[in-house]
C-alpha cells in the first residue's frame, strides 16, 4: 500500500466498488500520515457518488475536490477546474475516483495535458461478482477498452469482491484467487484486496500475498448508517 | 449461476430476459438509463432486439405495434418518459394488448430533479392517459423484488391481456444488491391466436384478427369498458399483494409505506420496538389493486390511534389509504418530494407527533 503514492486513479466497469474503494483508501492512507486529495471525477453515475462522503472526509482533513456546490445535483458531466490544477501541482498522494467503462474513464484524456509526464497508478478495481467481469476475458475486455477511452495504461489490479452485506468468508478466497488467475494472466500486479470490516476477524489473511484494504462502508441507502470514520481506524 | 452483485437498473434488464422477454424498445432518461445500457448490450448477446427510438412517444407506439403483433415486449422509462406513453398505454389498453412497462421515479413535476421520488402513483394508478383503463402496478421495495416482479409483470399482463406496471423509485434503478434469478419463474408466452395480428401463416385458425381501440357505436364502446371493468375487478380479487410487518405486536399506529421508503420505515419501526413503542406496518406490493382489505383489517386493532401514509410525494397514496380505512381512524401523511429520502429519525419523529396529537 505504501508504494501507491502521486497519483492513484481508481478505474473499472460500473458497480466495480470503484468510488467505495477510493473514499477507503484515502482514509487509510491519511491514518499512515500523509496528506491525500480526493477528486470525484465520476460524470457517468447520478447517485452514489464520492461526493456523498465529503462531510466525513473533509473532518479526516482529506482535501475533497468536488464540482461547484450549485452543481453537485446537475445531470451534466461537469469537471471542476481544480482538477487540472491539482494534477499539475499534486501533493504526496491525489486520488481520482473515476467514473464507470471506457464511458466513465474518458475523463482522464481531458486531463491529458495535465497529466503529462506524470507516473499514474492506473487500478482495474475487480468485482467477480459483478456482470462482465466475472471472467477473465471479460475483466481484460474492459480494461482494454478504459485503456482505450483514457489513453493512459492500467499497471495494477484491485480485488474487491463483495456482494456487499452478504459477504461470506468464501466469497473472499473465492475473489483473491479470481484475482490473483486475472494478475497471472495479464501480467499485472495485484495491488491489495479489500474486506469489509465486520468480515476481517473470520478472514485468514495468511492465504494472501497482498495488502488488504479495510472497508468501512460510506456509500449506503438511506435505511443504514455508514461506518463512522475515526482518526485512528476501527482496528 | 450463483447470486451476483447487481444495480437495480440491470437486474430489471436481465430479469426481463430471464422471462423470456427478447423485445426491448426504450429512450434513455436517468435514473434509468443503466437498463438501456445494459440491454444494448445483453440483447444482442441472446439474440433479442434493442432499438433506442426516436423519443417515448415513438417507443410507446412501437411497444404497442410489437404487442399487437403478440410479441412479449417491455420498456422501461422514469417519470416525463412515462407522461410520454401515456397515450399508448392508454391505446394498448383500449386495444386489450399485453405490455410490460417500467417506471423507475424521479422528482417532479416538469422536469423535476433526478434524485427518487415517488410522485408519479397517480399517474400509475389513477390514470395518466385518458379513458376508464388500469394499469397492474406493482412496486418493488428491493432489487431481488424487482427482479421476481419483472419476471412475473410478463404472463400477468398476458393473463389480463393488459399493461402491467413495475413502479420504482430512483433508489431502486441505483442501488446494489445481491440477486438471483428464480428458473421458476421462467414462463412461455401464453397463446395469442385468438387476437394477435401475428400473422395468417404462424396461426391454426383463419380468423382475422383486429387490434383496435375504436368503438364508434355506443352499445359496443359500451359493452368494451364492461368487459375491460370485469379483468380490473378480477384483479382486484386475484392480484393484491402486500407484506404485513410488525402485525402482531399492539400497535399505535399502523404505517402504510411501499418501495424503498418503506424499507426507511421497517427500520424506524424496528427502531421504536426497541423503545417500546410499537408500529404496524402493511407494505403494498401491487398499488394497483390496493391492499385496502388488509389495511382495513389492520386499523380494526384496539390499541391502532392513526393511520401514517408515507411516500416519496407531497401526499396521494394517502387517499388509497383515507378510502381502504373507512374512518375507522384518523389518516395522516409524512412525505418528502424533492429527492432527500427521508430518514428513519425524520419517520419516527413524524409518527410520534401524530400520535401525541391524539393522547
Amino acid at each position: 500500500m505504501e508504494k501507491l503514492e502521486g497519483i492513484v486513479a481508481f478505474v473499472g466497469n460500473y458497480g466495480s466498488g470503484k468510488t467505495e474503494v477510493s473514499i477507503n483508501f484515502a482514509v487509510d492512507r491519511k491514518r499512515a500520515g500523509i496528506e491525500v486529495r480526493i477528486a470525484d471525477l465520476d460524470l457517468v453515475n447520478p447517485y452514489f457518488r464520492t461526493r456523498e462522503a465529503r462531510g466525513p472526509l473533509s473532518d479526516l482533513g482529506i482535501d475533497v475536490v468536488l464540482p461547484p456546490e450549485e452543481f453537485l445535483q446537475a445531470d451534466l458531466p461537469i469537471l471542476s477546474p481544480a482538477v487540472a490544477g491539482m494534477l499539475r501541482q499534486h501533493g504526496r498522494l491525489t486520488v481520482l475516483d473515476v467514473g464507470g467503462e471506457d464511458v466513465g474513464a474518458r475523463v482522464l484524456a481531458t486531463l491529458a495535458d495535465s497529466l503529462r509526464d506524470k507516473h499514474v497508478h492506473m487500478l482495474l478495481v475487480v468485482n467477480p461478482f459483478r456482470p462482465f467481469t466475472d471472467t477473465v476475458a471479460g475483466c481484460l475486455q474492459i480494461r482494454d477498452k478504459i485503456e482505450k477511452a483514457s489513453k493512459i495504461t492500467v499497471n495494477g489490479i484491485i480485488g474487491n469482491a463483495n456482494l456487499i452485506d452478504e459477504t461470506a468468508v468464501q466469497d473472499i478466497y473465492k475473489g483473491y484467487d479470481f484475482v490473483r488467475a486475472l494478475s497471472a494472466e495479464s501480467a499485472l500486479p495485484l495491488m491489495f484486496i479489500t474486506v469489509a470490516a465486520e468480515l476481517l476477524p473470520a478472514i485468514e489473511s495468511k492465504r494472501f500475498d497482498c495488502p488488504i484494504l479495510t472497508i468501512e462502508r460510506q456509500l449506503v441507502p438511506p435505511w443504514k448508517k455508514p461506518v463512522q470514520l475515526k482518526q485512528g481506524g476501527s482496528g | 449461476m450463483g447470486r451476483i452483485l447487481m444495480k437495480g437498473n440491470e437486474a430489471i434488464g436481465e430479469a426481463a430476459i430471464r422471462a423470456g422477454c427478447l423485445n426491448y424498445f426504450a429512450y434513455p432518461i436517468t435514473p434509468q438509463s443503466e437498463v438501456a445500457e445494459y440491454l444494448s448490450r445483453r440483447m444482442p448477446e441472446v439474440g433479442g432486439v434493442f432499438l433506442q427510438g426516436e423519443s417515448e412517444v415513438a417507443v410507446g407506439y412501437m411497444i404497442f405495434g410489437a404487442a399487437g403483433c403478440g410479441a412479449r415486449v417491455f420498456t422501461t422509462s422514469s417519470s416525463p418518459g412515462i407522461s410520454l406513453m401515456s397515450e399508448a398505454l392508454s391505446y394498448i389498453s383500449g386495444a386489450e394488448c399485453p405490455a410490460v412497462f417500467v417506471n423507475i421515479m424521479r422528482g417532479g413535476p416538469g422536469l423535476g430533479g433526478i434524485l427518487p421520488s415517488q410522485a408519479d402513483y397517480f399517474q400509475a394508478t389513477k390514470g395518466g392517459g385518458h379513458g376508464d383503463y388500469r394499469l397492474l402496478v406493482m412496486a418493488p421495495a428491493g432489487v431481488q423484488e424487482a427482479v421476481e416482479m419483472v419476471m412475473k409483470a410478463f404472463p400477468l399482463a398476458e393473463k389480463y391481456r393488459n399493461p402491467v406496471m413495475i413502479l420504482g423509485d430512483g433508489l431502486i434503478g441505483q442501488m446494489m444488491e445481491p440477486v438471483e434469478f428464480p428458473d421458476e419463474l421462467k414462463s412461455e408466452p401464453s397463446n395469442n391466436d385468438d387476437w394477435a395480428t401475428s400473422g395468417m401463416e404462424t396461426r391454426k385458425s383463419s380468423r382475422r384478427n383486429l387490434v383496435k381501440s375504436l368503438f364508434l357505436d355506443s352499445e359496443q364502446l359500451e359493452a368494451h369498458n364492461r368487459v375491460l371493468k370485469a379483468k380490473y375487478d378480477r384483479m382486484r380479487r386475484e392480484e393484491v399483494r402486500y407484506e404485513p410487518y410488525n402485525l402482531e405486536a399492539d400497535y399505535k399506529a399502523l404505517i402504510v409505506s411501499y418501495g424503498t421508503m418503506s424499507r426507511v420505515c421497517r427500520t424506524a419501526v424496528d427502531i421504536l420496538k426497541v423503545e417500546g413503542f410499537e408500529v404496524g406496518m402493511v407494505r403494498p406490493q401491487t398499488l394497483f389493486p390496493f391492499p385496502e382489505k388488509a389495511i382495513e383489517e389492520a386499523v380494526r386493532r384496539e390499541s391502532c390511534k392513526v393511520a401514517v401514509s408515507i411516500e416519496m410525494s407531497m401526499g396521494q397514496m394517502v387517499e388509497d389509504v383515507e378510502r381502504s380505512v373507512r374512518g375507522r381512524c384518523p389518516v395522516e401523511w409524512f412525505g418528502k418530494s424533492g429527492g432527500d429520502v427521508p430518514t428513519p429519525e425524520e419517520v419516527i419523529d413524524a409518527v410520534k407527533s401524530f400520535v401525541k396529537e391524539l393522547i
